[in-house]
């Protein structure tokens, strides 16, 4: 049995996966658990395909997961490149670190629901606010990585090219860039986890669409079958994120961790 | 020598055991003596909030009372699923009549008011909106799964308006008021004092309850018990439901005091208070056992036919799965704590 399982751990993966499965069905098909708090596998299947054939509320299940992935993608493919940028700046000019950093230190712990009424204030209640929720999750997380990364370059190797006689903008290209790369994607995989699980607060803004506002108002409810279809949406959502990232940072920073 | 030994983790342990079992038995005899009910509650303008800054309500239910307060009736919803809360007050008709259908384990005990014109639609003076057809193209805001979202999609189907005319958009109160001052929205279903405050800022009334009330729209606001406490703890369910009706005999008899109380307590001005107070038709316990209403125990009101109603368009929004029979909105309403707090 041992040797089994050191050969094939993939089985103990999978039996986990069906005593969960075994006993959510006999929980659920003996009435033991009221199907407002989980519903019964075939409940689920079918709100689940109620969800993929009619769609919830006026946007088919499609669209919800498209105008979600849309604002994740700009919220964070925004504050990722801006913060990264501002990150390799303040690495490389303690003027420029001294300027930005107490912004981004009071921005970086902020709970974005702090602020959700003031940004409905400022820039009202359509897409704007949603994604500047998420840029702002996204913004400080991949300056400080980008930053670190750039004062983790060695000094030997800065002094070795500057001696050598390379520009400033060589020794950046050439040497700090590459370098920082790795703690760049680092930064990444961290904001897209924190920008995805603000996703839901910025939802919640004037919501009718996306898969985190269908959860929540599916919940509202106690729809649990529609909440537990959604999680599933939105958790396959969070892995191929994370995955596609992972992905990127294997092909372009294919050095790192060797 | 022996005498002076320290004592053994057995006897260590032993005596941790008893004192702990002593401290349980203790807090369970001192609980029994006054009991702790959690009731979920609205900061809302209401005579219940009379009953409860003056302490009405724990003396008349002799029992302690953690008040929770809530945002929503999904919120009194899923803390009686829980079993974290034993009564709701103030919880709107659509949520009841969503929890009946789900079997949440609750009954309706009484109600408060009967919503009429207070929750009404609110729409922008220079929009210069005057008949259904003038909401085409127009942003509406309310707050989704509350009795003025029930309203307001029901003004929308009674006036054939689609919601790809016209568009909805769910915001909680406070939200619309932030988004009604940035010129985000041209109208609002809600409540006061959110309505309250865009009727001072531009706003003018809509009126639609009338016609939406004759139509089946009826929405009011209603006290819920949680099965297994209300029957276990009748005398303090009773209780409670006298101790609003002291608080509604005060406002009746004397508005204007109660306003004083209510204000204060509700974080509004007492002039505010009064105003709103007014807007709603605060249904009197007896009147509530009339055939119009609840009626009593064996001969069930007119209102059960109303839960059904909104249950059925809460299944036409996907919002609940099924609706129920008639009958088990009957039995989801037991007015036997009402006529004890009356006897």
């Amino acid at each position: 049995m041992k040797r089994l399982i050191a050969r094939r751990p993939w089985i103990v993966t999978l039996l986990a996966i069906a005593f969960v499965l075994a006993a959510w069905a006999t929980a659920t098909w003996t009435g033991a658990v009221s199907d407002l708090l989980l519903p019964t596998p075939d409940e689920l299947w079918s709100g689940a395909a109620d969800l993929v054939v009619n769609g919830y509320k006026g946007y088919s299940l499609g669209a919800h997961i498209g105008l979600s992935l849309m604002r994740v993608a700009v919220g964070f493919g925004i504050g990722t490149i801006l913060g990264t940028i501002l990150g390799l700046t303040m690495g490389m000019s303690p003027t420029v670190d001294a300027l930005a950093a107490p912004f981004i230190e009071f921005l970086r712990p902020l709970p974005q629901l702090a602020y959700l009424v003031l940004l409905i204030v400022w820039f009202g209640i359509g897409e704007t606010p949603k994604i500047v929720l998420l840029f702002l999750a996204a913004l400080p997380v991949s300056a400080v990585a980008a930053r670190d990364g750039v004062r983790q370059v060695s000094p030997q190797r800065l002094q070795a090219a500057q001696s050598l006689g390379a520009s400033r903008f060589q020794i950046f290209l050439h040497i700090v860039l590459p370098s920082a790369l790795g703690d760049i994607f680092i930064g990444a995989r961290l904001s897209i986890g924190i920008v995805y699980a603000t996703l839901i607060a910025a939802e919640m803004i004037a919501g009718s669409s996306g898969i985190g506002w269908l959860i929540l108002d599916a919940g509202r409810f106690l729809r649990s079958d529609y909440v537990i279809a959604g999680i599933l949406v939105i958790a396959a959502m969070g892995i191929g994120l994370d995955r596609g990232l992972l992905l990127a940072q294997r092909r372009i920073v294919h050095w790192a961790g060797k | 020598m022996t005498n002076t030994r320290l004592p053994g983790r057995r006897q260590v342990l032993a005596g941790a055991a008893g004192l702990g079992l002593a401290a349980a038995l203790t807090r369970r005899t001192a609980r029994a003596a006054t009991p702790t009910i959690n009731i979920g509650y609205f900061v809302e303008t209401k005579p219940t909030m009379i009953a409860k800054s003056q302490g009405w309500f724990e003396d008349a239910a002799k029992a302690h009372i953690n008040w929770v307060e809530v945002g929503s009736g999904a919120q009194i919803n899923a803390g009686v699923v829980a079993g974290s809360l034993d009564l709701g007050i103030g919880i709107g008709s659509s949520p009841s009549a969503a929890g009946i259908s789900q079997r949440i384990p609750y009954k309706v005990v009484a109600m408060l008011d009967n919503i009429g014109p207070a929750e009404e639609m609110t729409v922008r003076a220079s929009d210069n909106i005057k008949s259904p057809a003038d909401f085409k193209g127009k942003k509406i805001a309310t707050p989704f799964g509350s009795t003025s979202h029930f309203r307001l999609i029901g003004f929308l189907k009674t006036n054939n308006l689609s919601l790809s005319e016209v568009t909805v958009l769910d915001l909680p109160p406070e939200q619309i008021v932030a988004a009604w001052k940035r010129g985000d929205i041209d109208a609002a279903y809600v409540w006061s004092p959110a309505k309250a405050e865009l009727l001072a800022d531009g706003g003018v009334v809509y009126k639609t309850y009338d016609v939406l009330d004759a139509k089946g729209y009826v929405i009011a606001d209603l006290i819920v018990a949680r099965n297994a406490f209300a029957t276990a703890n009748r005398a303090a369910v009773a209780g409670i439901l006298s101790a609003y009706g002291r608080a509604l005999d005060l406002y009746q008899t004397n508005p204007e005091q109660a306003a004083a109380i209510v204000g204060p307590a509700a974080g509004v001005s007492v002039a505010v208070a009064l105003a709103n107070l007014k807007e709603y038709d605060f249904v009197p316990l007896k009147t509530q056992l009339t055939s119009q209403w609840l009626g009593t125990p064996g001969h069930p009101g007119a209102f059960a036919a109303e839960l059904q109603h909104t249950a059925q368009f809460l299944v036409g929004q996907k919002s609940i799965r099924r609706s129920l029979g008639l009958a088990a909105y009957q039995k989801g309403i037991d007015t036997s704590y009402l006529e004890q707090a009356l006897a």
